[in-house]
């Protein structure tokens, strides 16, 4: 592995809001939950669980109860948080590096990936029978890229590293 | 007025399904993403009645639905979005008066 393919694949990654109907295979999204559970996790808790959806009528439902789900991904993989766990230890109920790392891994897999949180808490916990004491904190779509896909959203402006970072403390003013 | 029935039951259910959730969730979101639910709403029951709609009203809905400012646009350039949305309203209108027995000349 060198620096140069990681860096490339970090830059090169995009958020997908529209899949083809094209399957990903088993073993790529066991791939893809293996990044998942190598994910940095507060104190090692571990309080996310996932729920891989490939059946077409439950990833129909869920769509119907996800306004932000854009996309016809043919595998849902929710991201679910123990909130016993999450609140007993003050934990992010989703930590943000996991997201990261199942969006790389993807990625690296040749698989697009987009995440989606506009949902109905109540109906999807309804749909895929979770129990009380868990959330669902997060979507992510697993598929390809639609051919005719819509360009995705532009930067406002064009931005560097350096735009976005200062060395030390805050500047003045 | 066309008669046509051009919504299924089960896409009816399905936008209500999309319409009752986007109220829900509309609780916790910004308000600025009400009008993108609407217009997602727009756009689902354009893409489910197009095929079955006659020739004149399918044109109206694959260019409105083409012409759907995108969210991002709002979040970056609210004047022109608002503008693109005036837009739309007004091209509905038209097509509403063209197609209806008003004369909007009289």
């Amino acid at each position: 592995m060198t620096a140069e393919a990681v860096l490339g694949a970090i830059q090169s990654r995009r958020v997908v809001r529209e899949m083809s109907d094209e399957p990903a295979p088993r073993e790529q999204i066991e791939a893809v939950l293996e990044a998942a559970r190598w994910a940095p996790s507060g104190g090692n808790l571990r309080p996310n669980r996932y729920i891989v959806i490939e059946e077409a009528e439950t990833r129909r439902l869920i769509r119907l109860a996800s306004p932000g789900m854009f996309q016809r991904a043919p595998v849902l993989i929710l991201i679910g948080a123990n909130w016993n766990v999450v609140a007993e230890h003050q934990l992010p109920a989703t930590d943000r590096a996991l997201l990261i790392d199942v969006g790389a891994a993807a990625h690296a897999l040749g698989l697009a990936s987009g995440p989606v949180t506009s949902y109905c808490t109540a109906a999807v916990k309804l749909i895929l029978n979770l129990p009380r004491s868990y959330s669902p904190e997060l979507f992510i779509c697993l598929g390809h890229k639609a051919e005719k896909a819509r360009p995705g959203m532009r930067a406002w402006k064009r931005i560097s590293w350096r735009d976005l970072t200062h060395w030390e403390r805050f500047p003045p003013g | 007025m066309s008669e046509n029935w051009v919504l299924q039951e089960d896409e009816a259910v399905e936008l209500l399904a999309l319409l009752s959730t986007s109220a829900r969730i509309q609780m916790d979101e910004p308000a600025h993403c009400a009008p993108s639910r609407l217009l997602t709403a727009t756009e689902r029951l354009s893409g489910m009645i197009a095929e079955r709609a006659s020739p004149k009203s399918r044109d109206f809905l694959l260019e409105n639905v083409a012409r759907i400012p995108r969210l991002h646009r709002m979040m970056s350039d609210v004047e022109g979005y608002t503008k693109s949305l005036d837009e739309r309203c007004r091209a509905v209108a038209q097509f509403l008066l063209r197609h209806s027995q008003i004369d909007a000349g009289a």
